[in-house]
Protein backbone atom coordinates (compact mmCIF):
# COMPACT_ATOMS: atom_id res chain seq x y z
CA UNK A 1 0.00 0.00 0.00
CA UNK A 2 1.10 3.27 -0.97
CA UNK A 3 0.25 6.21 1.68
CA UNK A 4 -0.07 8.40 -1.25
CA UNK A 5 -2.87 6.51 -2.42
CA UNK A 6 -4.08 7.88 1.17
CA UNK A 7 -2.84 11.08 0.96
CA UNK A 8 -3.89 12.87 -1.96
CA UNK A 9 -2.77 16.37 -2.79
CA UNK A 10 -6.63 17.65 -2.11
CA UNK A 11 -6.94 16.04 1.31
CA UNK A 12 -3.87 16.99 2.73
CA UNK A 13 -4.22 20.90 1.29
CA UNK A 14 -7.20 20.66 3.49
CA UNK A 15 -5.87 18.93 6.57
CA UNK A 16 -2.67 21.80 6.42
CA UNK A 17 -5.32 24.74 5.67
CA UNK A 18 -8.76 23.84 6.77
CA UNK A 19 -11.70 26.17 5.25
CA UNK A 20 -14.01 27.35 8.28
CA UNK A 21 -12.50 26.07 11.21
CA UNK A 22 -13.50 27.53 14.10
CA UNK A 23 -16.43 28.36 16.50
CA UNK A 24 -19.49 29.46 15.18
CA UNK A 25 -20.63 32.70 17.61
CA UNK A 26 -23.87 32.53 16.02
CA UNK A 27 -24.45 28.82 15.91
CA UNK A 28 -28.12 27.66 15.77
CA UNK A 29 -26.75 23.92 15.94
CA UNK A 30 -23.58 22.17 16.98
CA UNK A 31 -22.82 18.35 18.49
CA UNK A 32 -19.69 17.43 19.46
CA UNK A 33 -18.41 13.85 18.61
CA UNK A 34 -15.63 11.44 19.84
CA UNK A 35 -13.89 8.88 18.07
CA UNK A 36 -13.50 6.79 21.67
CA UNK A 37 -10.84 4.48 19.83
CA UNK A 38 -8.52 7.18 19.29
CA UNK A 39 -9.61 10.31 21.31
CA UNK A 40 -10.17 12.19 17.74
CA UNK A 41 -12.97 15.03 18.57
CA UNK A 42 -14.98 17.17 16.09
CA UNK A 43 -17.48 19.86 16.87
CA UNK A 44 -19.77 20.95 13.85
CA UNK A 45 -21.45 24.17 14.28
CA UNK A 46 -24.42 25.04 11.86
CA UNK A 47 -26.23 28.30 11.41
CA UNK A 48 -29.84 27.09 10.14
CA UNK A 49 -32.38 30.03 8.69
CA UNK A 50 -35.02 28.76 7.00
CA UNK A 51 -34.39 25.08 6.79
CA UNK A 52 -31.52 25.89 5.01
CA UNK A 53 -27.44 25.80 6.51
CA UNK A 54 -26.47 29.26 5.90
CA UNK A 55 -22.85 28.83 7.65
CA UNK A 56 -21.12 25.65 8.81
CA UNK A 57 -18.02 25.19 10.88
CA UNK A 58 -15.93 23.08 12.67
CA UNK A 59 -12.73 22.39 15.56
CA UNK A 60 -11.57 19.45 16.08
CA UNK A 61 -8.43 17.80 17.62
CA UNK A 62 -7.96 14.86 15.09
CA UNK A 63 -5.89 13.69 12.10
CA UNK A 64 -5.05 15.21 8.72
CA UNK A 65 -8.08 13.03 7.23
CA UNK A 66 -10.53 13.85 9.97
CA UNK A 67 -9.78 17.76 9.58
CA UNK A 68 -9.79 17.47 5.61
CA UNK A 69 -13.26 15.79 5.91
CA UNK A 70 -14.83 18.49 8.41
CA UNK A 71 -12.69 20.89 5.92
CA UNK A 72 -15.09 20.01 2.33
CA UNK A 73 -17.67 18.95 4.68
CA UNK A 74 -18.28 22.95 6.25
CA UNK A 75 -17.60 23.64 2.42
CA UNK A 76 -20.00 21.05 1.05
CA UNK A 77 -23.34 21.94 3.13
CA UNK A 78 -23.01 25.83 3.17
CA UNK A 79 -25.98 27.00 1.38
CA UNK A 80 -28.16 23.75 1.08
CA UNK A 81 -31.28 23.18 2.38
CA UNK A 82 -31.27 20.85 6.06
CA UNK A 83 -32.46 17.98 3.92
CA UNK A 84 -30.24 17.91 1.31
CA UNK A 85 -27.60 18.28 3.83
CA UNK A 86 -28.92 15.55 5.69
CA UNK A 87 -29.36 13.36 2.76
CA UNK A 88 -25.72 13.63 1.51
CA UNK A 89 -24.08 12.95 5.25
CA UNK A 90 -25.72 10.18 5.16
CA UNK A 91 -25.37 8.33 2.05
CA UNK A 92 -21.29 9.72 1.98
CA UNK A 93 -20.72 8.27 4.97
CA UNK A 94 -22.14 4.58 3.77
CA UNK A 95 -20.38 5.08 0.67
CA UNK A 96 -17.12 5.78 2.89
CA UNK A 97 -18.02 2.16 4.46
CA UNK A 98 -18.20 0.28 1.61
CA UNK A 99 -14.73 -0.79 0.60
CA UNK A 100 -16.42 -2.54 -2.43
CA UNK A 101 -17.79 0.53 -4.43
CA UNK A 102 -15.90 3.79 -5.28
CA UNK A 103 -17.75 7.05 -4.42
CA UNK A 104 -20.48 8.70 -6.51
CA UNK A 105 -19.67 11.87 -6.45
CA UNK A 106 -19.29 14.50 -9.50
CA UNK A 107 -15.58 13.96 -10.59
CA UNK A 108 -14.64 17.92 -9.68
CA UNK A 109 -16.10 17.09 -6.08
CA UNK A 110 -13.04 17.78 -3.67
CA UNK A 111 -14.39 15.07 -1.58
CA UNK A 112 -13.05 12.49 -3.87
CA UNK A 113 -9.96 13.00 -2.54
CA UNK A 114 -11.16 10.73 0.71
CA UNK A 115 -11.49 7.94 -1.76
CA UNK A 116 -8.37 6.28 -0.53
CA UNK A 117 -9.60 5.57 3.36
CA UNK A 118 -11.62 2.63 1.71
CA UNK A 119 -8.57 0.53 1.68
CA UNK A 120 -7.46 1.62 5.01
CA UNK A 121 -9.71 0.10 7.57
CA UNK A 122 -8.76 1.68 10.27
CA UNK A 123 -8.89 4.99 9.17
CA UNK A 124 -12.75 4.92 7.72
CA UNK A 125 -14.22 6.48 11.14
CA UNK A 126 -11.92 9.27 10.75
CA UNK A 127 -12.95 10.46 7.33
CA UNK A 128 -16.84 9.49 8.41
CA UNK A 129 -16.64 11.10 11.95
CA UNK A 130 -17.23 14.85 11.17
CA UNK A 131 -20.31 13.60 8.70
CA UNK A 132 -21.64 12.03 11.94
CA UNK A 133 -21.06 15.04 14.01
CA UNK A 134 -23.15 17.10 11.53
CA UNK A 135 -25.98 14.72 11.47
CA UNK A 136 -25.70 15.03 15.40
CA UNK A 137 -25.69 18.91 15.09
CA UNK A 138 -28.70 18.51 12.79
CA UNK A 139 -30.61 16.47 15.53
CA UNK A 140 -29.96 18.77 18.11
CA UNK A 141 -32.59 21.01 19.16
CA UNK A 142 -32.23 24.67 18.22
CA UNK A 143 -31.55 27.50 20.94
CA UNK B 1 18.07 25.50 17.73
CA UNK B 2 20.37 22.56 15.93
CA UNK B 3 19.15 18.77 16.28
CA UNK B 4 21.36 17.33 18.67
CA UNK B 5 23.61 15.06 16.90
CA UNK B 6 22.54 11.18 16.41
CA UNK B 7 25.85 9.54 16.64
CA UNK B 8 25.14 6.94 18.78
CA UNK B 9 26.66 3.12 18.49
CA UNK B 10 23.87 0.64 18.32
CA UNK B 11 23.74 -1.56 21.27
CA UNK B 12 25.47 -4.83 21.20
CA UNK B 13 22.98 -7.48 20.84
CA UNK B 14 23.94 -10.44 23.66
CA UNK B 15 24.42 -13.86 21.83
CA UNK B 16 21.21 -15.23 23.74
CA UNK B 17 18.86 -12.55 22.36
CA UNK B 18 20.35 -12.50 19.29
CA UNK B 19 18.76 -16.52 19.38
CA UNK B 20 16.01 -15.16 20.95
CA UNK B 21 14.82 -13.43 18.59
CA UNK B 22 14.21 -16.69 15.70
CA UNK B 23 12.05 -18.18 18.88
CA UNK B 24 9.08 -15.43 17.23
CA UNK B 25 7.37 -17.18 14.35
CA UNK B 26 5.49 -13.71 13.83
CA UNK B 27 8.51 -11.68 13.57
CA UNK B 28 9.47 -13.50 10.17
CA UNK B 29 6.33 -12.52 8.15
CA UNK B 30 5.64 -9.47 6.22
CA UNK B 31 3.50 -6.59 7.07
CA UNK B 32 2.05 -4.72 2.99
CA UNK B 33 5.14 -6.47 1.70
CA UNK B 34 7.49 -5.75 4.66
CA UNK B 35 9.25 -6.85 7.39
CA UNK B 36 7.47 -6.78 10.43
CA UNK B 37 8.86 -3.90 12.76
CA UNK B 38 7.14 -4.17 15.65
CA UNK B 39 6.93 -1.71 18.24
CA UNK B 40 3.96 -1.95 19.88
CA UNK B 41 4.86 -4.51 22.99
CA UNK B 42 3.37 -1.89 25.15
CA UNK B 43 -0.35 -2.96 23.71
CA UNK B 44 1.03 -6.54 23.44
CA UNK B 45 3.82 -8.80 23.23
CA UNK B 46 4.55 -11.36 20.24
CA UNK B 47 4.63 -15.10 21.51
CA UNK B 48 7.84 -17.53 21.39
CA UNK B 49 7.34 -20.95 20.13
CA UNK B 50 7.66 -22.79 23.37
CA UNK B 51 4.43 -20.58 24.37
CA UNK B 52 2.54 -21.23 20.91
CA UNK B 53 3.97 -25.11 21.34
CA UNK B 54 2.25 -25.64 25.18
CA UNK B 55 -1.24 -24.45 24.06
CA UNK B 56 -0.88 -27.14 21.03
CA UNK B 57 -0.10 -29.54 23.35
CA UNK B 58 -2.50 -28.64 25.89
CA UNK B 59 -5.53 -28.53 23.81
CA UNK B 60 -4.29 -31.64 22.12
CA UNK B 61 -2.98 -33.42 24.85
CA UNK B 62 -4.45 -32.68 28.46
CA UNK B 63 -7.82 -30.62 27.71
CA UNK B 64 -9.84 -31.03 30.47
CA UNK B 65 -11.53 -28.95 32.84
CA UNK B 66 -9.70 -28.72 36.39
CA UNK B 67 -10.61 -29.72 40.08
CA UNK B 68 -13.45 -31.15 39.30
CA UNK B 69 -13.12 -34.70 37.99
CA UNK B 70 -11.16 -38.22 38.98
CA UNK B 71 -10.43 -39.05 35.24
CA UNK B 72 -6.99 -38.69 34.18
CA UNK B 73 -7.24 -35.54 31.85
CA UNK B 74 -8.41 -33.84 34.76
CA UNK B 75 -5.93 -34.82 36.96
CA UNK B 76 -3.55 -33.68 34.76
CA UNK B 77 -5.20 -30.21 33.65
CA UNK B 78 -5.37 -29.56 37.64
CA UNK B 79 -1.61 -30.33 37.96
CA UNK B 80 -0.95 -28.44 34.80
CA UNK B 81 -2.84 -25.02 36.23
CA UNK B 82 -1.98 -25.67 39.61
CA UNK B 83 2.01 -25.95 38.63
CA UNK B 84 1.46 -22.66 36.72
CA UNK B 85 0.70 -21.02 39.69
CA UNK B 86 3.28 -22.22 41.21
CA UNK B 87 5.89 -20.82 38.99
CA UNK B 88 4.35 -17.69 39.40
CA UNK B 89 4.96 -17.53 42.98
CA UNK B 90 8.75 -18.11 42.19
CA UNK B 91 8.92 -15.97 39.46
CA UNK B 92 7.49 -12.75 41.32
CA UNK B 93 9.24 -14.05 44.86
CA UNK B 94 5.72 -14.49 46.76
CA UNK B 95 5.26 -16.85 49.91
CA UNK B 96 3.11 -18.96 49.16
CA UNK B 97 0.72 -20.52 46.08
CA UNK B 98 -2.29 -19.06 47.58
CA UNK B 99 -0.61 -15.81 47.20
CA UNK B 100 -1.54 -15.78 43.18
CA UNK B 101 -4.78 -15.36 41.56
CA UNK B 102 -5.47 -16.08 38.54
CA UNK B 103 -7.94 -13.16 36.64
CA UNK B 104 -8.01 -12.25 33.39
CA UNK B 105 -5.84 -9.38 33.17
CA UNK B 106 -4.58 -6.48 34.88
CA UNK B 107 -8.03 -4.45 34.37
CA UNK B 108 -9.28 -7.31 36.06
CA UNK B 109 -7.02 -7.78 38.66
CA UNK B 110 -7.69 -4.02 39.98
CA UNK B 111 -11.34 -4.37 39.66
CA UNK B 112 -11.11 -7.34 42.35
CA UNK B 113 -9.38 -5.44 44.61
CA UNK B 114 -11.91 -2.50 44.22
CA UNK B 115 -14.59 -5.08 45.21
CA UNK B 116 -13.18 -7.32 47.54
CA UNK B 117 -11.02 -5.63 49.82
CA UNK B 118 -11.66 -1.40 49.64
CA UNK B 119 -15.32 -1.59 49.24
CA UNK B 120 -16.21 -3.33 52.09
CA UNK B 121 -13.86 -1.39 54.65
CA UNK B 122 -14.35 2.13 52.88
CA UNK B 123 -16.65 4.76 54.13
CA UNK B 124 -18.07 8.31 52.37
CA UNK B 125 -15.13 10.36 52.85
CA UNK B 126 -12.67 7.84 52.93
CA UNK B 127 -10.08 8.06 50.05
CA UNK B 128 -7.91 6.13 46.96
CA UNK B 129 -4.65 7.58 46.31
CA UNK B 130 -3.50 7.10 42.48
CA UNK B 131 -1.32 9.12 40.33
CA UNK B 132 -1.76 11.29 37.43
CA UNK B 133 -0.35 9.09 35.04
CA UNK B 134 -2.41 5.69 35.42
CA UNK B 135 -3.76 3.98 32.74
CA UNK B 136 -7.86 3.78 32.52
CA UNK B 137 -7.81 1.20 34.67
CA UNK B 138 -6.33 2.57 37.48
CA UNK B 139 -8.46 5.19 37.65
CA UNK B 140 -12.07 4.15 36.28
CA UNK B 141 -12.78 1.10 38.96
CA UNK B 142 -11.91 3.93 41.76
CA UNK B 143 -14.26 5.97 40.05
CA UNK B 144 -17.31 3.53 40.18
CA UNK B 145 -16.33 2.87 43.95
CA UNK B 146 -16.45 6.08 45.10
CA UNK B 147 -19.59 6.94 43.30
CA UNK B 148 -20.76 3.61 44.76
CA UNK B 149 -19.78 4.59 48.35
CA UNK B 150 -18.85 8.60 48.47
CA UNK B 151 -15.59 8.42 48.96
CA UNK B 152 -13.28 10.52 47.46
CA UNK B 153 -10.76 9.50 44.57
CA UNK B 154 -6.90 12.02 44.99
CA UNK B 155 -4.45 12.05 42.05
CA UNK B 156 -0.43 12.71 43.16
CA UNK B 157 0.45 15.18 40.41
CA UNK B 158 3.24 14.93 37.56
CA UNK B 159 5.67 17.58 36.68
CA UNK B 160 5.78 18.48 32.87
CA UNK B 161 8.27 15.74 32.14
CA UNK B 162 5.77 13.12 33.01
CA UNK B 163 7.95 12.11 36.60
CA UNK B 164 5.69 11.79 39.87
CA UNK B 165 5.83 14.46 42.51
CA UNK B 166 6.86 12.51 45.47
CA UNK B 167 6.49 14.63 47.86
CA UNK B 168 3.08 15.48 47.09
CA UNK B 169 2.13 11.82 46.62
CA UNK B 170 3.90 11.29 50.32
CA UNK B 171 1.66 14.27 51.59
CA UNK B 172 -1.67 13.17 50.27
CA UNK B 173 -1.45 9.64 52.28
CA UNK B 174 -3.32 9.69 55.40
CA UNK B 175 -5.44 8.03 57.75
CA UNK B 176 -8.27 8.82 55.46
CA UNK B 177 -6.57 6.34 52.34
CA UNK B 178 -8.42 3.25 52.37
CA UNK B 179 -5.44 2.16 49.20
CA UNK B 180 -2.70 3.95 47.53
CA UNK B 181 -2.80 1.94 43.60
CA UNK B 182 0.13 3.10 41.22
CA UNK B 183 1.35 2.24 38.05
CA UNK B 184 5.49 0.87 38.18
CA UNK B 185 6.13 2.07 34.45
CA UNK B 186 3.98 4.10 32.51
CA UNK B 187 2.69 2.61 29.81
CA UNK B 188 2.14 5.70 27.65
CA UNK B 189 5.49 7.68 28.22
CA UNK B 190 7.75 4.86 29.95
CA UNK B 191 8.49 6.47 33.22
CA UNK B 192 9.43 4.14 36.13
CA UNK B 193 8.20 5.41 39.04
CA UNK B 194 10.06 5.57 42.75
CA UNK B 195 7.49 2.51 43.63
CA UNK B 196 10.14 1.19 46.62
CA UNK B 197 9.66 4.91 48.26
CA UNK B 198 6.21 5.24 47.64
CA UNK B 199 5.03 1.90 49.30
CA UNK B 200 7.43 2.85 52.14
CA UNK B 201 5.70 6.28 52.28
CA UNK B 202 2.36 3.80 52.25
CA UNK B 203 3.57 1.63 54.84
CA UNK B 204 4.61 4.46 57.39
CA UNK B 205 1.33 5.54 57.01
CA UNK B 206 -0.28 2.07 57.46
CA UNK B 207 -1.88 2.92 53.66
CA UNK B 208 -2.05 -0.74 51.57
CA UNK B 209 -0.65 -0.57 48.00
CA UNK B 210 -1.56 -1.89 44.79
CA UNK B 211 1.09 -2.05 42.35
CA UNK B 212 0.06 -1.67 38.51
CA UNK B 213 3.23 -3.94 37.06
CA UNK B 214 1.51 -4.98 33.73
CA UNK B 215 4.64 -2.54 31.90
CA UNK B 216 7.13 -3.40 34.22
CA UNK B 217 7.22 -7.34 34.99
CA UNK B 218 8.46 -8.16 31.25
CA UNK B 219 11.47 -5.28 31.64
CA UNK B 220 12.88 -6.02 34.96
CA UNK B 221 13.14 -8.29 37.93
CA UNK B 222 10.33 -7.82 40.45
CA UNK B 223 10.16 -9.26 43.99
CA UNK B 224 7.27 -8.49 45.80
CA UNK B 225 9.01 -9.44 49.28
CA UNK B 226 11.97 -7.11 48.21
CA UNK B 227 8.86 -4.75 46.98
CA UNK B 228 6.58 -5.01 49.82
CA UNK B 229 3.89 -4.54 47.77
CA UNK B 230 0.45 -5.71 49.43
CA UNK B 231 -1.20 -6.29 45.67
CA UNK B 232 -0.05 -6.44 42.63
CA UNK B 233 -1.14 -6.73 39.05
CA UNK B 234 -0.47 -7.62 35.87
CA UNK B 235 -1.32 -9.45 32.45
CA UNK B 236 -0.08 -12.30 30.68
CA UNK B 237 -0.53 -11.19 26.74
CA UNK B 238 1.81 -8.56 27.82
CA UNK B 239 4.59 -11.22 29.11
CA UNK B 240 4.49 -13.52 25.92
CA UNK B 241 1.63 -15.42 26.96
CA UNK B 242 -2.08 -15.48 25.79
CA UNK B 243 -4.32 -13.34 26.24
CA UNK B 244 -7.38 -13.52 28.95
CA UNK B 245 -5.03 -14.60 31.26
CA UNK B 246 -3.31 -12.37 34.45
CA UNK B 247 -2.20 -12.40 37.58
CA UNK B 248 -3.51 -10.71 41.01
CA UNK B 249 -0.80 -11.02 44.02
CA UNK B 250 -1.60 -10.53 47.20
CA UNK B 251 -0.49 -10.69 50.87
CA UNK B 252 -2.43 -14.01 52.16
CA UNK B 253 -3.47 -12.16 55.46
CA UNK B 254 -4.79 -9.57 53.23
CA UNK B 255 -6.76 -12.64 51.31
CA UNK B 256 -8.10 -14.58 54.14
CA UNK B 257 -10.12 -11.26 55.00
CA UNK B 258 -11.60 -10.49 51.89
CA UNK B 259 -15.30 -11.30 50.06
CA UNK B 260 -15.26 -13.16 46.92
CA UNK B 261 -15.53 -11.24 43.54
CA UNK B 262 -17.48 -13.53 41.75
CA UNK B 263 -19.85 -16.28 43.16
CA UNK B 264 -19.77 -19.77 40.92
CA UNK B 265 -18.26 -22.68 40.99
CA UNK B 266 -14.83 -23.55 42.59
CA UNK B 267 -14.84 -20.96 45.18
CA UNK B 268 -17.15 -22.22 47.40
CA UNK B 269 -16.94 -25.21 50.04
CA UNK B 270 -20.63 -25.61 50.25
CA UNK B 271 -23.55 -24.66 49.08
CA UNK B 272 -27.22 -24.99 49.90
CA UNK B 273 -30.05 -22.72 50.04
CA UNK B 274 -29.44 -21.60 53.63
CA UNK B 275 -26.10 -20.82 53.05
CA UNK B 276 -22.64 -20.62 51.11
CA UNK B 277 -19.46 -20.87 52.59
CA UNK B 278 -16.62 -20.31 50.35
CA UNK B 279 -12.99 -21.71 49.51
CA UNK B 280 -9.86 -20.20 51.14
CA UNK B 281 -7.67 -18.16 48.52
CA UNK B 282 -7.10 -18.30 45.87
CA UNK B 283 -9.83 -20.51 44.78
CA UNK B 284 -12.52 -18.25 46.59
CA UNK B 285 -11.79 -15.24 43.95
CA UNK B 286 -11.61 -17.63 40.96
CA UNK B 287 -14.93 -18.73 39.93
CA UNK B 288 -16.28 -20.40 37.53
CA UNK B 289 -13.86 -22.38 35.24
CA UNK B 290 -10.76 -20.36 34.62
CA UNK B 291 -8.48 -19.58 31.56
CA UNK B 292 -6.53 -23.07 32.15
CA UNK B 293 -4.71 -22.80 28.99
CA UNK B 294 -3.89 -19.44 29.54
CA UNK B 295 -2.58 -19.86 32.72
CA UNK B 296 -0.28 -22.86 31.44
CA UNK B 297 0.87 -20.48 28.37
CA UNK B 298 1.82 -18.16 31.15
CA UNK B 299 3.86 -20.39 33.27
CA UNK B 300 5.62 -21.63 29.72
CA UNK B 301 5.90 -17.65 28.90
CA UNK B 302 7.72 -17.13 32.05
CA UNK B 303 9.76 -20.03 31.75
CA UNK B 304 11.10 -19.08 28.61
CA UNK B 305 12.08 -15.66 29.89
CA UNK B 306 13.94 -17.09 32.80
CA UNK B 307 15.65 -19.03 30.90
CA UNK B 308 17.12 -15.66 29.13
CA UNK B 309 17.21 -14.02 31.99
CA UNK B 310 15.54 -11.03 33.01
CA UNK B 311 18.93 -8.84 34.35
CA UNK B 312 20.50 -9.62 30.52
CA UNK B 313 16.78 -8.09 28.99
CA UNK B 314 16.81 -4.75 31.42
CA UNK B 315 20.19 -4.32 30.77
CA UNK B 316 20.14 -4.81 26.90
CA UNK B 317 16.34 -2.94 26.91
CA UNK B 318 17.81 0.36 28.35
CA UNK B 319 20.68 0.26 25.82
CA UNK B 320 18.07 0.10 22.97
CA UNK B 321 16.00 2.73 24.76
CA UNK B 322 19.02 4.44 24.72
CA UNK B 323 19.96 4.41 21.04
CA UNK B 324 16.20 4.87 20.03
CA UNK B 325 16.33 8.22 21.77
CA UNK B 326 18.95 9.42 20.85
CA UNK B 327 18.02 8.78 16.38
CA UNK B 328 14.28 10.13 17.39
CA UNK B 329 15.90 13.27 18.76
CA UNK B 330 17.66 13.53 15.60
CA UNK B 331 14.69 13.62 13.63
CA UNK B 332 13.20 17.51 12.41
CA UNK B 333 9.96 18.31 14.12
CA UNK B 334 10.27 15.20 16.36
CA UNK B 335 9.62 15.82 19.75
CA UNK B 336 9.83 13.05 22.59
CA UNK B 337 6.74 13.68 25.10
CA UNK B 338 7.65 12.79 28.99
CA UNK B 339 11.42 12.79 29.92
CA UNK B 340 12.29 10.80 32.92
CA UNK B 341 15.25 10.55 34.70
CA UNK B 342 14.47 6.53 34.05
CA UNK B 343 12.59 4.57 31.45
CA UNK B 344 11.57 1.02 30.23
CA UNK B 345 9.57 -0.21 27.69
CA UNK B 346 8.41 2.65 25.68
CA UNK B 347 9.24 6.39 24.00
CA UNK B 348 6.35 8.62 22.86
CA UNK B 349 6.64 11.66 20.59
CA UNK B 350 4.79 13.90 18.67
CA UNK B 351 5.47 15.01 14.94
CA UNK B 352 5.03 18.50 14.22
CA UNK B 353 2.85 18.55 11.55
CA UNK B 354 1.89 15.25 11.75
CA UNK B 355 -0.74 13.89 13.80
CA UNK B 356 -0.19 10.60 15.19
CA UNK B 357 -2.51 8.08 13.44
CA UNK B 358 -1.65 9.57 9.88
CA UNK B 359 2.59 8.68 11.42
CA UNK B 360 0.64 5.43 12.31
CA UNK B 361 -1.29 4.69 9.11
CA UNK B 362 2.25 5.63 7.06
CA UNK B 363 4.58 3.45 9.37
CA UNK B 364 2.11 0.82 8.99
CA UNK B 365 2.61 0.71 5.49
CA UNK B 366 6.42 0.42 6.20
CA UNK B 367 5.49 -2.69 7.96
CA UNK B 368 6.38 -0.42 11.05
CA UNK B 369 3.54 -1.46 13.89
CA UNK B 370 3.26 1.07 16.24
CA UNK B 371 0.57 2.15 18.83
CA UNK B 372 -1.06 5.70 18.37
CA UNK B 373 -3.57 7.81 20.34
CA UNK B 374 -4.23 8.58 24.14
CA UNK B 375 -2.79 5.14 25.27
CA UNK B 376 -6.00 4.81 27.37
CA UNK B 377 -4.61 8.12 29.72
CA UNK B 378 -6.32 10.61 28.46
CA UNK B 379 -5.69 12.71 31.90
CA UNK B 380 -1.77 12.12 31.26
CA UNK B 381 -1.82 13.16 27.95
CA UNK B 382 -3.84 16.49 29.18
CA UNK B 383 -1.36 16.82 31.61
CA UNK B 384 1.96 16.63 29.05
CA UNK B 385 -0.54 19.14 26.66
CA UNK B 386 -0.96 16.46 24.24
CA UNK B 387 -4.37 14.78 22.72
CA UNK B 388 -2.47 11.99 21.24
CA UNK B 389 1.25 10.65 20.92
CA UNK B 390 2.99 8.04 18.63
CA UNK B 391 4.41 5.44 21.00
CA UNK B 392 7.24 2.89 20.09
CA UNK B 393 6.87 0.40 23.00
CA UNK B 394 9.81 -2.22 22.44
CA UNK B 395 10.68 -5.64 23.89
CA UNK B 396 13.81 -7.73 24.22
CA UNK B 397 13.21 -9.60 20.52
CA UNK B 398 13.57 -5.80 19.03
CA UNK B 399 17.07 -4.63 17.79
CA UNK B 400 18.66 -1.62 16.55
CA UNK B 401 17.63 -2.76 12.82
CA UNK B 402 14.15 -2.03 14.07
CA UNK B 403 15.12 1.25 14.99
CA UNK B 404 16.66 2.23 12.22
CA UNK B 405 13.76 1.20 10.08
CA UNK B 406 10.99 3.13 12.47
CA UNK B 407 13.65 6.00 12.05
CA UNK B 408 13.72 6.19 8.39
CA UNK B 409 9.30 6.08 7.84
CA UNK B 410 9.41 8.45 10.50
CA UNK B 411 11.17 10.88 8.03
CA UNK B 412 9.10 9.67 5.27
CA UNK B 413 6.23 11.26 7.36
CA UNK B 414 7.94 14.52 7.72
CA UNK B 415 8.79 14.51 3.62
CA UNK B 416 4.97 13.57 3.66
CA UNK B 417 3.40 16.68 5.52
CA UNK B 418 6.54 18.68 5.55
Amino acid sequence: MDPKDLYKQTLLKHSKSPHNEGELIDSTHQAKLTNSLCGDEVTVYLKIESNSIQRATFTAQCCSICTASASMLTQKVQGLPTEEAHYFAQKITTQLQDKDKPLVLSADDELQSLEGVKQFKSRIRCATLPWEAMLASLASSSE
Amino acid sequence: MAKPSNTIQPPAIPDILQKAREDFPILKRTVNGKPLVYLDNGASTQKPQAVIDVLNRYYSNENSNIHRGVHLLSVEATSAYEEARHTITDFIGANDDSEIIFTRGTTESVNLVAHSFVEPQIQAGDEILITHMEHHANIVPWQLLCERTGAILKVAPIDENGALDLEAFKNLLSEKTKLASFVHVSNAIGVINPVAEMIAAAKEKGVPTLLDAAQSIQHMPLNVKELDCDFLAFSGHKIFAPTGIGVLYGKRALLDEMRPYQGGGDMISTVSFEGTTFKEPPSRFEAGTPHIAGAIGLKAAIDYLQSIGLETIARYEEELLKYATVQLRAIDGLRIIGNPAKRAGAISFVMENAHSHDVGTILDTEGVAIRSGHHCCEPLMKRLGVSATTRASFSFYNNHTDVDTLVSALKKVSILFE
